[in-house]
Order: structure tokens, then sequence, then C-alpha cells
């Protein structure tokens, strides 16, 4: 073997040593969605391994750890949450609260409590149970921004070394949501009032931040509504006279044709809870702007 | 062997006064003391051995003057050359029988305890006829039996001279003779000289002179 | 001397019980005030290790002895309650962590300790056995509460109803134990340790029950809303925590006024912990924020100062002890007159008589030192329990 092929593998075994040692220093996060993983891949960069053992296809919302996985979040440097009322599993479990950062937290007093939900009491004089909150919080792009930096501070406080390196990182990320909140802005300004539904309530803050007029029904992309749905649609659209439907995925061809009948077009705006199958947050997020432009251009 | 002249004693807390002019026994000799209670004839048992020391007169015995020894030398002479035997036996009944007759060679420096004495002891014992029973407790023996170890104990460092108070006192009448004859036979065997106390009169022509306290004539 | 200590052993041994009673005496008056000494001293050093280990402890105004017996060893006595907020309120100030206690319910007869994660890692806790909490309901147990119930990771445990005759009170919730700790020799191997939020289940404040939007069955609404399900005691509320029903698992009202019965608070520096005492200082405030080792050196001081009077008490008896040891000794001499003369007779010196006697104590003394090791062996065998029974328990 010539000198050159040593020297080559003498450099392989120092950068992988060089990678081994540095390994042990990375700091572990786990995040409850993917939107919260993403910021903090986005911000830590190789400094940190992220974590988001939700399963694919899987909506982190609902998602139920075991304790196997549980045990995975105890052991985390930093645990990355929603807040919002996001996961209600997090209220059911044991985690080690200084590693717990509720990102949403710092805005707390803007969440939005979800309507039609229903609440209960014991007896006439007892607390009522909570209501809903609604948890799409990263929707609104300046509240991504929030929680974004919510992640930079959770990684500076536990790595203050790295500190400039995730402040230049965050940055980069927080011009990226605002583009993207820029986008979206002066999509919907062309037409502020134009009427729309959304075939799943997960739009409130996304409503909220653009002013979209929205209303909206409780349907799968995938499953055929019920007949009294489609009623209450027809009915919706009386006084709401939308031509376009919000879905979070793909609807079903059913779904899509029926609804032309309305007179409804479909697009999707994925709220990316969950990793998508290409791409990463921004380009989901780059794609659903970009359906928006489609409705608000017509 | 024994020598008294001119002896005065008087007990300090007591109105006591024994004079005794002139006593002797010789070497060898079974002389038994015989008088009226309180005449003083354990008094003068003590003198003998030491435990009293007169106020006048000279107490000689096995050729020392007693009387004029200090009071170690006194202990250290009646341990090694006075056997005494007393009426109550004095044995200590938190002791076997062995460890009775071993009793003064544990109390004193004056006397060595080697294997060489305990076997001598278990064999006193045996001629005694006591031998079965060294480790038997005190109190599980009859009279006649305590008298024997108390007369082992006594016979035991090979005294010179064996001082009895009223030794067969306690003993009933089979046994009286019995000790009599064991005590006569273990002096004789040692060479000693005995000298006894005894209210018991029946036992006197056993001895080879008898003294009557009261007056001193010696009756053979 | 050898002879002089053959003849006082038999002595002795001939009269057992006399013998025996004077051991016995003379062992107690030695060893007792010895066990006392060794006792205390073990139990200043189990209460000072253990507050000196807790920087600082928020509850609410009035004893703090009380606050600190239930923060740092789950007495039964619990103090008045703080709100869940008051951690949110020490966190925000970013000058410290805190970590929620809530020591007020009991599962057969052992503390059940509601806090969190943080709790282990600060008190230095490990498992020895199963995991580590994870989901609601769930319990760790002590090493010695393991011990005791012979229960192991996989048992369940029932806590307590708090008052027998409270029927409409606190219902027993099974736990599941899912961890054993590593023995700490400190009162938490004896605590039944579960998340907060579980002993807000045990309290009532957290619960699960049927869906009452689903509810099919009349008797248990009272009244229906657009908004709201008012339901009556009828309904059944969830005893056990399980896979299946952990999701009905809610919170009434709102959790930030939940109780804790204290917060240990671990300031980030010296710093910081002058500047939160400074703030709950004011009169105005209803909490207190002490420092648990001053507290304890308080109670030290007070119990030191019980102990001097027991100390003399102890003093007194002692010396009528051996008053009355002396006399009896007198009066077994006199009885033993005859045996005396038998000595001087036989050629015995009053320093003979004085060597067997002085032997007979020499002997009963040696006994009793020997005695008197094993009873303070052993005590300081288990001195750790036994003051956590007597003293902390």
């Amino acid at each position: 073997m010539g000198r050159r092929s040593w020297s080559t593998i003498f450099a392989l075994i120092v950068s992988l040593g060089w990678s081994v040692s540095n390994a042990g220093e990375r700091l572990v996060v786990y995040a409850v969605n993917y939107p919260l993983h993403y910021f903090a891949q986005r911000i830590a960069g190789e400094f940190a391994e992220v974590i988001m053992p939700v399963p694919p296809g899987v909506d982190p919302a609902f998602w139920q750890p075991d304790a196997t996985a549980i045990g995975e979040f105890q052991r985390a440097d930093i645990i990355l949450l929603n807040g919002a009322g996001y996961a209600k599993w997090v209220s059911r479990v044991s985690l080690p609260r200084r590693k717990m950062v509720d990102t949403s937290a710092g805005f707390s007093q803007h969440h939005i409590e979800t309507e039609g939900s229903q609440t209960h009491s014991h007896g006439r004089e007892g607390d009522h149970s909570h209501a809903g909150t609604a948890f799409t919080t990263w929707l609104d792009f300046r509240q991504a921004v929030e929680q974004a930096k919510a992640v930079r501070d959770a990684l500076s406080r536990l790595a203050p070394e790295r500190g400039e390196v995730f402040a230049d990182n965050f940055l980069e990320l927080e011009r990226d949501l605002l583009e993207l909140d820029e986008r979206l802005e002066a999509i919907v300004s062309r037409d502020p009032e134009k009427p729309l539904f959304a075939s799943h309530p997960v739009y409130q803050y996304l409503e909220r931040r653009y002013s979209l007029n929205l209303e909206s029904v409780f349907w799968e992309p995938d499953v055929m509504a019920p007949k009294i749905e489609w009623q209450g649609l027809v009915q919706l659209q009386e006084g709401h006279p939308a031509d376009w439907m919000l879905w979070e995925d793909e609807p079903s061809i059913e779904n899509r044709q029926r609804l032309l009948q309305l007179g409804v077009q479909s697009a999707v705006f994925d709220p990316c809870a969950n990793r998508p199958q290409a791409g990463d947050f921004l380009s989901v997020m780059s794609n659903n702007i970009a359906n928006l432009k489609r409705v608000f251009a017509q | 062997m024994i020598r008294i002249d001119s002896v005065d004693f008087t007990y300090p807390a007591a109105e006591f006064r024994l004079r005794i002019p002139a006593f002797q026994v010789a070497p060898g000799e079974k002389v038994a003391v015989i008088g009226p209670s309180g005449s003083g004839k354990t008094t003068l048992l003590n003198l003998v051995a030491g435990i009293l020391v007169p106020q006048q007169g000279r107490v000689e015995c096995s050729d020392v003057e007693v009387s004029a020894l200090s009071d170690r030398q006194r202990r250290d002479f009646r341990i090694s050359t006075i056997g005494f035997v007393f009426q109550d036996f004095g044995l200590l009944d938190y002791l076997d029988v062995l460890d009775n007759i071993l009793h003064p060679y544990r109390i004193t420096g004056a006397l060595r305890l080697t294997d060489e004495i305990k076997m001598r002891a278990a064999d006193l014992a045996r001629r005694m006829g006591i031998g079965d029973k060294l480790r038997q407790r005190i109190d599980h023996l009859s009279q006649g039996e305590k008298q024997r170890v108390a007369i082992c104990r006594a016979l035991l460092p090979s005294p010179k001279v064996v001082l009895a108070d009223e030794a067969t006192g306690n003993l009933d009448p089979h046994n009286k003779g019995h000790i009599l004859e064991l005590l006569f036979g273990s002096v004789t065997d040692h060479d000693a000289t005995l000298l006894a106390v005894t209210h018991d009169h029946e036992l006197l022509p056993h001895f080879d002179r008898v003294v009557n306290f009261g007056d001193f004539r010696s009756a053979a | 001397m050898i002879d002089s200590l053959y003849i006082a052993w038999r002595y002795l041994a001939s009269n057992k019980v006399r013998s025996a009673t004077l051991l016995a005496c003379v062992t107690l008056i030695t060893a007792v005030p010895l066990v006392l000494e060794l006792l205390l001293v073990e139990s200043e050093r189990q209460l000072l290790s253990r507050a000196q280990s807790t920087p600082l402890l928020l509850g609410a105004r009035g004893s703090a002895l009380d606050l600190v017996m239930n923060g740092l060893y789950f007495d039964d006595e619990v103090p008045e309650r703080v709100s869940m907020a008051t951690v949110n309120e020490v966190e925000d100030s970013g000058l410290a962590q805190a970590i929620p206690i809530y020591a007020r319910f009991q599962a057969r007869r052992f503390p059940i300790v509601g806090t969190t994660l943080d709790y282990f890692d600060f008190r230095g806790l490990d498992i020895a056995q199963g995991r580590q909490l994870a989901l609601l309901g769930e319990a760790v147990i002590g090493a010695e509460v393991a011990d005791r119930l012979g229960i192991t990771a996989g048992d369940s445990l029932l806590s307590s109803p708090e008052t027998v005759f409270d029927l409409a009170g606190v219902y027993p919730l099974k736990m599941r134990v899912v961890g054993v700790l590593e023995r700490a020799h400190t009162p938490d191997d004896l605590a039944v340790f579960v998340d907060v939020k579980t002993a807000w289940v045990v309290q009532g404040l957290v619960h699960g029950h049927q869906d009452l939007a689903q509810a099919k069955d009349p008797a248990v609404v009272i009244d229906r809303t657009d908004t709201n399900v008012i339901a009556n005691a009828r309904l059944v509320e969830y005893t056990e925590i399980t896979a299946e029903n952990v999701d009905s698992f809610h919170f009434h009202g709102n959790p930030e006024q939940y109780p804790l019965s204290g917060v240990i608070v671990v300031p980030n520096d010296n710093k910081s912990g002058t500047i939160l005492r400074g703030r709950y200082l004011e009169g105005e405030r209803p909490y207190q924020l002490v420092v648990p080792e001053t507290v304890i050196d308080g109670l030290l001081a007070n119990i030191f100062r019980i102990k001097n009077v027991l100390d003399a008490v102890i003093l007194v008896v002692g010396i009528a002890t051996v008053l009355a040891l002396t006399l009896v000794f007198a009066l077994s001499v006199r009885l033993r007159q005859r045996e005396i003369q038998t000595v001087f007779r036989l050629g015995g010196s009053r320093l003979t008589i004085a060597r067997l006697l002085g032997a007979e104590i020499a002997i009963t003394v040696a006994a009793s030192a020997v005695l008197c090791s094993v009873v303070l062996l052993t005590v300081h065998q288990y001195t750790g329990e036994l003051v956590r029974a007597i003293f902390i328990k």
C-alpha cells in the first residue's frame, strides 16, 4: 500500500476519533413534534442529537408513548414541548421539570381557546374541566420564531460555549420563518375577506395571524364524510360562500370530486406536525404557501 | 513442740483474761484440752496458731516464738505450720470438695498450688473415703463427710501442728469415733502434733494426755 | 490474683440470681446513658445531614418545624398547603430550581411523597430494581418499604383513605410499583414516591371517568348545556390508572392552584439564595422560605437541653444505684463473716479478703463492660433505623 493510502487511512482514523469524542459532548434533545425538531436541528446543528420519536404517520398531538419511550425522554438533556395543551400525554407522565422547555410559554396569554369544546363539572359547584386549546402554534410564523427562540435559549443555557453558533443559526432560521410570514401576508392581503373552508380545526393561529376568513368542519382527507356533514357544508356555504377547502393532507378523489360538485376546490396546507415523507419543514411550508397562492390567485 | 510460758492475754473489748503460767505439748503428742465453756480453750488454740498475741508471756510452737512474730510472719507461719480443724468445718459452700481442700493454697502466696499438690489432695481425699466426691458441692455432703473435707484441708500443707477445735462437736455419735480415728491416723501419718479442744469425754481415752483447762493439771 | 479471680468466679457462679441482678444493675446504669448518647448523636447527624443537604424550603407561613419535618422527613403532620404556582414563581425568577413536595397521604403507614423526577437527582437516589416513574399512577418505593411490605417492581400498592369515617373523602388509588430505590439510609428508604400529579389523583383533584359527552346513562348527569355537562356523585371514578383509561384522566380547576406541602428550593448560588430569602421575608406574603439547617439546629438545641436534664436525672439515678449496690455488697460481706473468719484463721490477711472481694467486683464490672459493649455494638449497628423509628418517623 502506497504512502498516500496510509495518509488517507490515518486522516480517516483521526477524523473518526474526533467525531467520536465530539459525539460524547453532543446534547440530546427530544421534541414532541416535528416543527420543534426542525427548529432544534437548524439551531443546534452538529452539536445536538435531536430526536422526535413519534412514528411516521401518527399525529404527535395524540401519540401515547409507552414507558420505554418516556424513559428516553427522561434521559434527554432538553425536552422541547409545544405547550398550548399539545400532546396531552405530557400531563400524564413523569418528566424532569428542569429539562422541560415549554416553547410557547412566552406567548401563552395569546393561546386560543377552541370553540365548541365541551367541559364538564362534578356537582353544580364543582370546577370545570379544561376547555380545549388550539395547539398548532407554529402556523403563525411569528409565533414559530418565538418558539425557535425558546429552543435557542434552552440550548445556550446548557451549552453556553456554543452560544454564538446557536445564535447565528437561529438568525438564519428566523430569516427563513419571517420570509414565510411575509410571503403569506402578501398573498392573503390580496383578498383578505376571501371565504375559505378548513377540513379540520387546526388552522386557528394561521387564521388569526393572517386574518383568514375560515370556517372549519371536522373531516379527514382519506375518509368520505357522512351525508349529514355534506348537508351541513351546504348550509354553511350559504352564509360562507367559500370555493376552496384547505386540507391537512391530499384528500381522497371522492372527497375532492364531491367538493367540486359543490363548487369547492381543494388545496393542501399541511401543518407538518410529523416528519414529512419528503423535504423538510421549510419546504413543506413553502409548498403550503404556494398552494395558498393558487387559492388567492383565483 | 508447743510451749507456753507465763502468758497473760486479755480481749480488749471483753472482760476476759486468760493466764497460762506454763503449758507444753511434746512433738507427736496427741493432747486433749477440756474445761468449762468460756474458760479460754479456743483462745489457747488461737494463741498457739498466732491468731492472737498475748500481752505478756511467750508462745512457742515448732521451735518458733510465735508471739514475737509480726502479723505477716504469724500468718505465714500459721498457713505453713498449723492445720486447723473447726467445729463448724469452716468450708465454703460455693466451692466443691477439691477446691475447699485446696483453699489455703489460693488465699496466700506462702503456699504454691501445683499439679502435685492437687494430686496429693485427691490422694488425701481418697484415704479419707471421699475420693469419689471431689467435684461435689459441699451442701450435698453429710456432716461426717464435711469434717473429712476439713481434715484434708488442714493436713494438705503437711502441718507440724494440728489444732482441732471441737472437731467432732457437730457430728453424730456414730461418726465421732470414726472421724477421730481418721484424724488420729492422719496426724500420725504426717508425724504431726495434735492439740484438740473437746467437750466429749467419751473421746478422751483416745488421747495421749488430757489437760483440764480449769487448773492446768494434766491427766495421763 | 488468678486464684482470687477463680474463687470470686466460683462464688458469683454459685449465686446466679444475685450475680445476674448485680450485673443487670451495673450494665443498665452504664449502658442506658451511653445508648442514649449514641442515639442522640446519630439523630443529630441524620437530622443535620438531611437538613444541610437541603438549602431552602418554601412553604405556607406557620410552623417552620412542621414544614421542615414534613418536607424533609415526611412527617405525618402536614403543614398548611402552598400552591403549585409557587414552584413556577421560583423557577420564573431564574434564581433557583424548585422541587415540589406533596407528602400528605399514606400507603400502608408509609408516606406517599408526590414530587418530580428532579427530586431523585437532587437526593442522589438511584433505582435498584425496576425502573423510574414514567406514567401517571406509578410508584417507586424506598428500600425499607420494599423489605417491610415484601413488595417489588410489578406489584401494586393501595393508598390509604385519609380517615375511615370520611366516606366522601379521598378514595384509595391502586398504584403500580415500577421501581425500588437503592438503600439510602435516609427517610427516603421509608417513602413511596409518586409523581406529584399522581398525588393529586389520590386526592381526587385529577381523576378519570367515562367521557360525559358520550355518557348514555341519564342517572349520572344532573344537567347538560352546549358547553358544559354537570355530573353527579353516581359517576364512577377510576381507582386504578391503566393503559386503557389513562387518556381519560384530567384536571379540574387551575393546576397552578393545586396543593403542595412544601417546595425544596435549590438556589443557583449563594447570592441567588440571599435574594430569594429577602423576597420571602416580606410580612404580607403568605409564604415562608426557611433554611432547614437553622430550624433543625433549633430543634437539636431543645433536644439537647432536654438531654441535659435527662443526664442529670440519670446521674442521680446512677448515684442511687451505686449506693444501693454498695449497700448490697456491704450486706453481702456481713453475711459472709464466717467465711472471712475462716480465711483469717487459715492464714489469710485483710489484703486477701480485699483481693477476693475486689475480684468479685472486677468480674462483675468486666462482665458488665462486655455486655455494655455488646449492647452498644448492636445499637450502633441499627442506630440509623432506631433513630428513624424513634425520633424521626
